[in-house]
């Protein structure tokens, strides 16, 4: 349990209707939008090639439109014939979402749209329809449990020493968009009013179970629970509870506050994007190297430029926050949809 | 382990493990028989069940397609007739939309007809599909699964099956084992002509599966068995602790062995719902007349604790003789359960080769009978009749009726399970823990 920078991988998985996502090998930074879609509703089965009198096979090649795409109500998305033309249309607004292995066709209607965005500075490393992966370099803190979204913001100290527990009236609207490092133990009270004041995200050293059900179900346990709805992101680092960082835990998060940060709840990870030397890092466990699960699987990419960098202590500028946040090259807005 | 094969053989040094972690999704037809056959096929098998869709799911095409992406299956279990096929072909095309960019892709295992399975293959593209005609053959393929290829591991479960066999066979009567770890709770019922009933839950244990013990009994549930007041907070996050890494050791101060015998109880309780539930035989398990505690209870400090995790969890309701293995040690028997169910003060009758005795017990009677160690016993009365062999213990008469029920007040509760722990001598007499 200690920090470490070195090449790390993160993975985004992607609901179901991907309008547009990164593409592979392109270079993206923390909040860059890495794909977009729609949210869809119950979906209408509509008969395609038994209507086209058509083999299934066949029937992809009179596709006039591709699957994926928004139709309107009366689009023409399969036709053959030229006198005596047959066709099949859109019943409904929506999505042509997918063609069966018997040619016929999903559309669903369109009830609202998703974004996800990046947790690391790096490269696409895999792009498709459930998944994007970036693989970048950072520092990073190996956490026990988190819950909640993704959360991309400034690294923040919220608490003036690692045995301190973070108090509520501490958090505010002004810290809004900002990953708060907390201490020793974070109350359900501090969560919540986290997230009504528009905190990206909570870490602490422990934070009590009883809290977390409090906030996200009875349900919840202790290997975390990652969602994509709108609920709070919280990383404990410990533990469950109250748990004091020791101080080559604590002492990295004084030296990189301000840095802009990332909290990936699917791997419990902390990643802060900062070139400040916060002491030397831990040489990677034996492990590492032939683990998937983990960093990405080779070893730690040897940095002797970054290590010169460090000496400066350069940080980046602070992340960009929910209004500023722009996509990624390659992909235009949902409203530009 | 450690394998002897006789006095002057070598030993055999073999790894066991509870080998990979499988995720499957469990997709079945609308008849009761295809659920209960794929749950069966789950427990039978030791995986983790991360989804359920059955024909008739009220979720859309969409909702469904998304559920089997979230659950990111390794293998998805098809099981249903020829009415389901239609439902069946539509929940595999929602599983090519949720699963179709999937690394690995899921595979797809079908228990059905061939007819069916003809049908569904179409359907599966670009999955692959392998049809299987009986449910031990399937077993089988997921077990090789969970052992990655790896051929020289030898998988818990099967071990625990082994031991049930064997103490079967020696016994010459049917028998259980039962076996809780970190992770996994098993009860493996086995019979004289070798046939097994297995049920091997992950992720429910006393480690890394506590969580979800608590998560399924509820956080009252497993607070119930314990001997001392403990406010839900605080007892939660001793739970949530208990995943970590650092606590994987056996457990040392009395309050640890007594959450860790909670958790048990309730661990045994859930594996017999679910084992009920999948149409396992729960009556022939509670009426075995020879039972093996193995895993992490078989290692609790004294023999009492084991034999106390087992009635309450288990709630056996006949004659019983009791061993107990740990992972690092011999087998033992430890005891002899004698359950009654008296409606007014009874007698039974206690036979051995040195003699005879009567004990008389009421309603709610617990406690041993010291009878001298490892002699035959038969007993008769009071709606029972069996014979076993006492272990170190006696024999334990347990009148508490079924099923067990505690009282709802702390104050009544407290001094009632302290007294159930005392009669076996769970608990050491510097008093409560705090």
């Amino acid at each position: 349990v200690t920090w470490r920078r070195e090449r790390w991988s993160a993975d985004h998985s992607l609901p179901i209707g991907v309008t547009t996502r990164a593409q592979l090998g392109e270079l993206v930074r923390a909040g860059d939008i890495v794909a977009a879609g729609a949210t869809l509703a119950a979906a209408l089965r509509v008969p395609g090639a038994r209507r086209l009198g058509l083999s299934p096979s066949d029937f992809d090649r009179e596709l006039r439109v591709r699957v994926g795409s928004d139709v309107v109500a009366g689009t023409v998305l399969a036709r053959v014939g030229r006198r005596f033309a047959r066709s099949v249309t859109a019943p409904i607004d929506g999505r042509l979402l997918h063609v069966t292995v018997d040619g016929d066709l999903y559309i669903a209607p369109i009830v609202d749209r998703w974004t996800v965005r990046a947790t690391l500075d790096g490269v696409v490393s895999r792009s498709d329809d459930g998944l994007v992966e970036i693989e970048g370099e950072a520092w990073c803190f190996q956490g026990a449990a988190a819950y909640g979204p993704d959360a991309i913001g400034e690294l923040t100290l919220g608490v003036d020493g690692p045995n301190a527990d973070l108090a509520p009236t501490r958090i505010d609207v002004r810290l809004s968009g900002r990953i708060i490092v907390g201490g020793a133990r974070m109350s359900a009270e501090v969560i919540t009013r986290a997230h009504a004041c528009g905190i990206a995200g909570l870490v602490a050293g422990g934070v009590p179970p009883a809290g977390l059900r409090v906030v996200y179900g009875d349900a919840v346990t202790a290997s975390g629970s990652p969602s994509r709805d709108d609920r709070p992101t919280v990383l404990c680092l410990m533990g469950f509870g109250s748990a004091s960082l020791p101080p080559e835990v604590y002492k990295p998060f004084a030296a990189l506050a301000g840095a802009r940060a990332a909290i990936h709840t699917a791997s419990a990870r902390l990643f802060v994007f900062s070139t400040a030397d916060i002491g030397r890092p831990e040489p990677p466990a034996p492990d590492v190297a032939v683990s998937g699960e983990g960093p990405a699987a080779y070893a730690p990419v040897s940095r002797p430029e970054a290590d010169a960098d460090e000496v400066g202590g350069d940080q980046e500028e602070p992340a960009q926050s929910d209004e500023e946040l722009s996509p990624s090259s390659n992909d235009p807005s949902p409203a530009e949809r | 382990m450690t394998v002897s094969t006789g006095t002057h053989a070598p030993v055999e040094q073999i790894r066991t493990t509870l080998g990979r972690s499988l995720r499957v999704a469990l997709v079945h037809g609308r008849e009761e028989a295809s659920r209960r056959a794929v749950a069966h096929l789950a427990l039978a098998s030791g995986t983790e069940v991360v989804t359920r869709v059955r024909a008739t799911d009220p979720r859309s095409f969409v909702e469904a397609a998304q559920a089997l992406r979230d659950a990111k299956p390794d293998v998805v279990v098809i099981q249903g007739g020829a009415k389901d096929q239609a439902a069946l072909a539509e929940l595999l095309e929602a599983l090519r939309l949720g699963c179709g960019a999937q690394q690995p892709m899921p595979r797809i295992f079908g228990l059905v007809d061939t007819g069916v399975a003809d049908a569904l293959r179409l359907h599966a593209d670009p999955f692959e599909f392998e049809r299987f005609a009986a449910v031990s053959e399937m077993v089988e393929a997921l077990r090789a699964l969970r052992r990655a290829g790896n051929e020289d591991i030898v998988l818990r479960d099967a071990l625990i099956e082994d031991g049930a066999r064997a103490l079967a066979t020696t016994n010459g009567s049917t028998a259980l084992a039962v076996d809780v770890t970190e992770r996994s709770t098993s009860l493996v019922l086995a019979r004289t002509d070798g046939r097994i009933e297995a049920a091997h839950l992950v992720p429910l244990g006393l480690g890394m599966g506590a969580d979800h013990v608590v998560v399924r009994a509820s956080l009252d549930n497993v607070r119930r068995w314990l001997p001392w007041p403990i406010d839900a907070p605080a007892l939660l996050e001793r739970m949530f602790n208990r995943t970590r890494p650092l606590v994987e050791d056996l457990a040392t101060t009395e309050a640890a062995i007594l959450l860790e015998m909670a958790l048990a109880r309730e661990a045994i309780a859930h594996a017999l719902r679910d084992a009920s539930d999948a149409g396992l035989d729960v009556a022939a398990m509670r009426s075995a007349p020879a039972i093996l505690i193995t895993g992490r209870v078989a290692s609790l400090p004294k023999a009492g604790q084991s034999l106390l995790v087992l009635v309450d969890g288990l709630e056996p309701n006949a004659v019983s003789t009791v061993f107990r293995e740990p992972d690092e040690g011999r087998a033992e028997r430890i005891g002899m359960v004698v359950p009654v169910m008296p409606r007014r003060s009874a007698k039974i009758r206690i036979v051995r080769a040195s003699g005879r005795s009567v004990a008389r017990v009421d309603p709610g009677t617990f406690g041993l009978v010291e009878i001298g160690e490892d002699v035959d016993v038969a007993v008769n009365g009071a709606g029972i009749r069996g014979h076993g062999r006492s272990g170190d213990l006696g024999v334990l008469i347990d009148a508490r009726g079924r099923p067990l029920s505690l009282p709802e007040r702390d104050g009544e509760r407290i001094p009632t399970v302290t007294r159930w722990h005392a009669a076996l001598q769970a608990v050491g007499a510097e008093g409560s823990p705090t």
